[in-house]
């Protein structure tokens, strides 16, 4: 990476589309990459937490399961997801385009959501079937 | 550290807006904070499955020395997923049966 980048935005109406990208820009969106792949670490190790460590639920044998197998398989998503988002960012910044909008974001919020719903439901109905 | 200053800098401007070489190091960083976490990984499955932890605590080290050489993001990538298939066959036939017989 030299240091007589052109910065993305700076020219967008150069004749020339594919630039290499502030060098800046493009150490952020290895962060940002790097940084979603901590987070699809920690849906793993959660899974594999409630599999192995956490008591069965009483009269719901499936009930660990049911929590732990979408936390892990989301991580394998979030994995592959922020490399395609990383890939769709580097070739904006290229471009000089405006960064496209991630879905991943929603994404996470949404599971988080439905499995913490699901997690209490799982409770109340093992305590009702106490 | 031996980042060199930008020409001119603004007196106002944030440090890190001028200096490249923090925003290497911070990358850096990441990379460790990613190595930390596939080690931790690793550790705490060598309790339950400990051929699999050492081939997860081997990652961790690969990716400390990706972090210094090539930054291989497709190698990230490639081993978060394969842990996630791995951590998918071990909670589906690790743990207690889901589903027992019948």
């Amino acid at each position: 990476m030299s240091s007589d980048q052109s910065r993305p935005g700076d020219g967008a109406d150069d004749a020339a589309p594919d630039r290499e990208p502030d060098a800046r820009f493009t150490l952020a969106n290895e962060r940002t990459f790097l940084a979603w792949n901590r987070t699809a670490l920690a849906f793993v190790v959660a899974g594999l937490a409630i599999v192995q460590l956490l008591p069965p639920f009483p009269g719901l044998p499936w009930g660990r399961h049911l929590l732990a197998v979408p936390l892990i398989a989301f991580g394998a998503v979030l994995a592959v997801g922020s490399f395609v988002e990383w890939g769709r960012n580097q070739r904006a910044l290229r471009r000089g385009e405006p960064l496209p909008r991630s879905p991943l974001p929603r994404a996470l919020a949404v599971m988080i959501a439905v499995v913490g719903v699901v997690a209490v439901l799982l409770v109340l109905l093992s305590l009702a079937l106490e | 550290m031996t980042g060199r200053r930008g020409d001119a800098p603004d007196a106002d401007a944030d440090p890190e807006d001028i200096d490249l070489a923090l925003f290497r190091e911070r990358t850096e960083l990441a990379w460790h904070r990613t190595g930390i976490a596939f080690a931790a990984l690793g550790g705490a499955m060598i309790k339950t499955t400990p051929s699999i932890g050492l081939i997860i605590l081997a990652i961790s080290v690969l990716i400390f020395v990706l972090g210094h050489t090539s930054r291989s993001l497709l190698l990230i990538t490639i081993a978060v997923t394969a842990v996630s298939l791995v951590a998918l066959v071990l909670a589906f036939f690790n743990g207690d049966p889901p589903f027992p017989p019948l």
